[in-house]
């Protein structure tokens, strides 16, 4: 600026000095052009007389100067709007079109009897203009009626993710006062409007929160992979509220629904001009659980009743997981989880307080669906398998016979070994195979682990872990499931060489046998793959793949326009009289181990088989305790399986929460109040 | 006077009988002698084209008031008509005159009270009522004071001292304007450059002068980059040359403003959107779409097809004054010719190259076409001086 006044200064300077050269010397000027043109042949080359061939020649000149810029021009408009035109017409319609998006109501879940877990309900939502930001006032009167800060209207009124001509949304669920009051005061509050949207609601509460898991605003990864149509989910754009967990993310390119889209023309300030295609928004389809509510309910009660009663009792219990089958089909009726959550508090954005007690460690990771994720120590009720493994692979026959002392050692001897006790230090006696599974009799599964490390198939106990399912997903359609392990010779020489143990720590050993014979040292199960293994045994060879979706509802009435196809993973072939052996087992295990055990069960109707187990974990330095059956024994409809981490036995944990779950299927509540004292 | 009004009134009724009468006699062949239709009748066309591009602006933007437009044609009409019946031969030696004159205009809008803003622009003045560029009729101005400084040479300019002083003389008006108004200066410069090149100026001078130019251009730019220097150029004119070499650098202003007139004027394609569907510069994608954008309006509406017939129509006129030019026989007459082929050239290279992305975003009006009285009034006028040589050529001889 300064220097711009230096110059008209000096400029001026100039301009006086030039008018004063013209006043002074004008005429001279004149005489002087007089003189140059007296005195012309002092030019060199005689072309005097040039002075109207010059000024012609510059005027041809001109013409072709004048000549060249209009061709220049030409030949770039030639370019522009001939050669490039259609380039620049996209850009001009990307320009004048714009998109409103209006979010499709997601698809009821609904449990395997059409009732609501999880649904929408109306929120009233105070809604603006993009403009209204501008106005600082009424910015601040919406944030004091809604009680919210006025920087934090501001950041909504400025959130544009659902198109920049939509309104911009405030505040979800606000009260009737508030919704009264801006109707009331339209004058006051131009631009704020008040619409009914919908929110996931959930009429049982934080019922079965682990299965239908929670929605959430779409994650930045998630936003990458959409659009690619590798997972088949819709295409996501920044700020949709999508499937995070569980059903709601296993089923959410059904559940999803497809968004509306409204084209309008808009001028260069947003404003909208016209309106072009409108597609309406296409609600998700209602989703059908093969869960029962009733089930899943008295599930949930049960194990949360445990749990808490060894919390209250001192014990260091972090939770449990129940699990119920229809083991002719795969068909989940119930799947619980301890601790839960509740899946509301994550509608409308999760507070940072909620989300840092829902991961904190001392709460024990309630977002976990330890019914598939959670991976402990089998424990005995791996020994059915273990038992066909020994049957099998002639290990043992149904007639073999050992003998318990409550102690038992590799080579025998009670000095120079390492001794192993049954779990009954008293010892069983002389006992079958049978009876070994009834009574749970340690020692008769040591001989059995020693026996295959003597054998010619050392390993043929991993292999029938196998092929129950064990050490790998059983395929449901939830997310986060684990594969467990079934430990190995090729296992554990990897594993603990990358621990870092030495080539003989490393080595297998003839232990090694004899725990994953009672299903402990490096043996991990899931629940669900417990579960699955009995269904196999209850069906007497096949099992399905276990699953919670039953069928897709058509949009109107109640029929199912894609219904879930059952499918069996696995069958496994065993000799009738190696299965009767087991089964009497199993049997027994209900009605004979002991009689306060038997007392539960004598309750009931039907006939159940099942096997407790209460597993001792290294690490963390409390059992974790199980309970399988299945039932009716004579023709098995359903498996129960539930763990209880920080139980004292599986038949005064694990047990009770199965027999509960039983109870409600077969509406025949458990009254035995028989507290079973010592046993496994 | 009388007698030529009544040439106006009746004209073309009764021309075609007497047209074979001889070139010296020709004023008094018939009434449409007194007009060079050659260059008329393209610039009314041109008038037409933008009364029909503001009429289509005027829907959409509020700036463009098309009453306005067509009292501003109307005043320059009126002007242009005196101008015509005006024989300018007695301005010829009132270079003084002239010098002072175009100073005054390009300080007016710095005196406190008289100049005022429009739009963040400097460059306005205001009178009483009246609000007008004075940088427009110093187009004008500078025109007749360059042609009579360069005249008295008669196209022969042998001493550096001539060619200095004719360089001075554009010089000072030139520098004043500039710091206020680069694009107005850009066209005055050109205005010059063209008279003294075409008066006579020797080639090695010229070139060298052209060299200085380049050089001294150069230092403006690169020390208003560099911090600490004096920073000649202001900060949106700078953003305006490196958004040129580079749109995206700036997206949003300039460089966005560039953007879209180029997608306007693209999107047109052949045959145009047609009239009033100009989606980009009708909806305020383009800035001034009436005035600076003004070739970006027309072209989205009318196409190729469109430019064209525009473009020649620039064309036939400004031939057409250069081929009157050559005929003219008074070196002072023929200049000033040249001082109007030089302007109309300029603006016409810089507003539509500037739409096309070949020329840097100055604010300068297209010729007959651009909303704004000022300019229109100035152009009209400028018509009126070509009819002006050709009704008065004879006493030129």
């Amino acid at each position: 600026m300064d220097f711009s006044i230096v110059i008209v200064v000096v400029c001026l300077v100039l301009a006086v000095a030039l008018v004063v050269i013209y006043l002074v010397f004008g005429r001279s000027e004149a005489n002087f052009t007089m003189d140059i043109g007296g005195a012309a042949p002092k030019a060199a080359g005689g072309s005097d007389s040039s002075s109207e061939k010059t000024t012609s020649s510059r005027l041809v000149g001109l013409l072709v100067g004048v000549g060249a810029v209009f061709s220049v021009l030409v030949a770039r408009l030639w370019s522009m709007q001939l050669v490039s035109s259609e380039e620049y017409a996209e850009q001009a319609e990307r320009n004048r079109r714009s998109t409103i998006y209006t979010q499709a109501p997601r698809g009821r879940i609904l449990d395997r009897k059409g009732r609501e877990i999880v649904t929408n309900r109306a929120s009233l939502t105070v809604v603006a203009d993009g403009a209204v930001v501008d106005d600082l006032i009424e910015v601040q009167l919406l944030g004091n009626l809604i009680g919210m800060p006025a920087q934090a209207v501001r950041r909504r009124l400025q959130d544009t993710t659902e198109g920049y001509q939509s309104p911009r949304m405030v505040s979800v669920d606000v009260s009737r006062r508030v919704v009264a009051f801006i109707g009331e005061h339209p004058d006051v509050f131009p631009g704020v409007s008040v619409q009914e949207r919908t929110q996931r609601s959930y009429p049982h509460g934080s019922l079965a929160a682990h299965v239908v898991g929670y929605v959430g605003t779409v994650s930045q990864e998630q936003l990458e992979a959409s659009g690619s149509g590798e997972d088949g989910t819709p295409e996501y754009r920044s700020g949709d509220v999508v499937g995070q967990s569980g059903v709601e993310l296993s089923y959410e390119s059904v559940l999803a629904g497809v968004r509306g889209e409204q084209t309008v023309f808009v001028d260069a300030h947003g404003d909208v001009l016209g309106y072009s295609t409108n597609i309406d928004p296409v609600p998700g389809s209602d989703v059908v659980l093969t869960l029962d509510i009733d089930i899943q309910a008295a599930a949930e009660e049960s194990l949360a009743r445990i749990v808490e009663q060894r919390r209250s009792a001192g014990a260091d219990c972090p939770g449990g997981s129940v699990v119920a089958i229809d083991c002719t089909n795969g068909e989940v009726i119930a799947m619980a989880s301890y601790p839960t959550f509740s899946p509301n508090v994550f509608t409308g954005g999760i507070a940072q307080s909620d989300w840092d007690v829902l991961s904190a460690e001392d709460s024990h990771y309630p977002l976990l669906n330890r019914a598939i994720s959670g991976q402990y120590a089998a424990g005995s009720v791996i020994k059915p398998l273990t038992s066909f493994a020994a049957l099998n692979y002639g290990i043992a026959t149904p007639d073999s016979s050992w003998y318990c002392s409550g102690w038992w050692s590799w080579s025998g001897k009670s000095q120079g070994d390492t001794i192993m006790k049954c779990w009954q230090e008293s010892g069983h006696g002389a006992i079958g195979l049978s009876s070994g599974i009834t009574y749970s009799c340690d020692v008769v599964f040591y001989e059995i682990g020693k026996g295959f490390y003597n054998s010619e198939n050392p390993e043929g106990m991993q292999e029938t872990f196998r092929a129950y399912g064990l050490g790998s997903k059983t395929g449901i359609d939830l997310n986060g499931e684990e594969a467990g392990v079934i430990p190995d010779a090729a296992w554990k020489r990897e594993h603990y060489k990358a621990l870092g143990y030495s080539d003989e720590d490393s080595t297998w050993r003839g232990g090694d046998n004899c725990n994953i014979s009672i299903g402990q040292g490096d043996v991990q199960v899931t629940c669900l793959q417990m579960a699955q293994s009995y269904c196999s045994i209850a069906n007497r060879g096949p099992a399905w793949k276990p699953h919670v979706l039953k069928g897709v509802r058509a949009k109107v009435g109640e029929s199912f326009v894609s219904e879930y196809r059952p499918e069996q993973v696995f069958s496994v072939e065993e000799s009738d009289s190696f299965r009767e052996v087991i089964e009497r087992g199993m049997w027994g295990v209900t009605y004979e181990e002991s009689e306060s055990q038997a007392s539960h069960w004598t309750n009931m109707s039907i006939s159940v088989s099942s096997k407790t187990g209460t597993g001792e974990q290294i690490g963390p330095g409390r059992n974790i305790c199980w309970f399988g059956c299945f039932a009716p024994s004579e023709n098995p409809k359903y498996v129960v399986f539930s763990n209880v981490d920080g139980g004292d036995w599986g038949a005064t944990t694990a047990m009770l929460v199965v027999r509960d779950t039983l109870g409600a299927i077969y509406g025949e509540p458990d009254n035995s109040d028989a507290v079973y004292a010592a046993g496994d | 006077m009388a007698r030529e009004l009544k040439e106006i009134l009746t004209l073309g009724t009764k021309g075609s009988a007497r047209r074979a009468a001889a070139a010296h006699a020709s004023r008094l062949a018939g009434p449409l002698s007194g007009l060079y239709l050659s260059q008329l009748i393209p610039a009314l066309l041109l008038v037409v084209i933008g009364v029909i591009t503001i009429w289509s602006a005027s829907i959409s933007i509020p700036e463009a008031n098309f009453v306005s437009h067509l009292a501003g044609i109307a005043i320059g009409l009126v002007a242009a008509v005196l101008v015509w019946r005006y024989d300018m031969r007695a301005l010829s030696s009132m270079t003084t005159v002239l010098f002072v004159l175009a100073c005054i205009l390009m300080v007016l809008p710095r005196i406190p009270g008289l100049g005022y803003e429009v739009n963040g622009m400097m460059g306005w003045v205001r009178l009483g009522p009246v609000r007008f560029q004075p940088s427009e009729p110093s187009k004008i101005v500078v025109i007749f004071l360059m042609a009579s400084a360069a005249a008295q040479y008669n196209g022969k300019i042998e001493t550096f001292r001539d060619y200095a002083r004719l360089c001075g003389t554009l010089l000072v008006p030139l520098l004043l304007i500039m710091t206020l108004d680069l694009g107005t200066g850009l066209v005055i410069f050109f205005i010059g450059a063209t008279i003294i090149i075409v008066s006579g100026a020797p080639r090695t001078w010229v070139l060298l002068t052209i060299a200085l130019i380049v050089g001294v251009a150069a230092l403006v730019i690169i020390t208003s980059m560099i911090d600490g220097l004096p920073h000649i150029l202001k900060e949106y004119q700078l953003n305006r040359l490196i958004v040129f070499v580079d749109p995206d650098v700036d997206p949003t202003n300039n460089g966005y403003n560039l953007t879209q007139a180029m997608i306007a004027v693209g999107s047109g394609g052949f045959f145009g959107k047609g009239f009033g569907n100009a989606t980009q510069a009708l909806n305020g994608f383009v800035p001034e779409a009436q005035t600076d954008f003004v070739f970006s309006l027309f072209a989205e509406q009318f196409g190729f097809v469109g430019s064209l017939v525009l473009l020649s129509l620039f064309t036939w006129m400004i031939v057409s004054t250069v081929l009157l030019a050559m005929k003219t026989e008074s070196m002072y007459m023929r200049l000033i010719l040249v001082g109007c082929v030089g302007m109309w050239t300029f603006q016409v290279l810089e507003n539509v190259g500037m739409c096309l992305g070949i020329m840097p975003i100055t604010g300068i009006p297209l010729p007959f076409v651009s909303y704004g009285s000022s300019s229109m009034v100035v152009q009209l006028v400028s018509v009126g001086i070509v009819q002006s040589v050709w009704r008065h050529r004879q006493k030129a001889a």
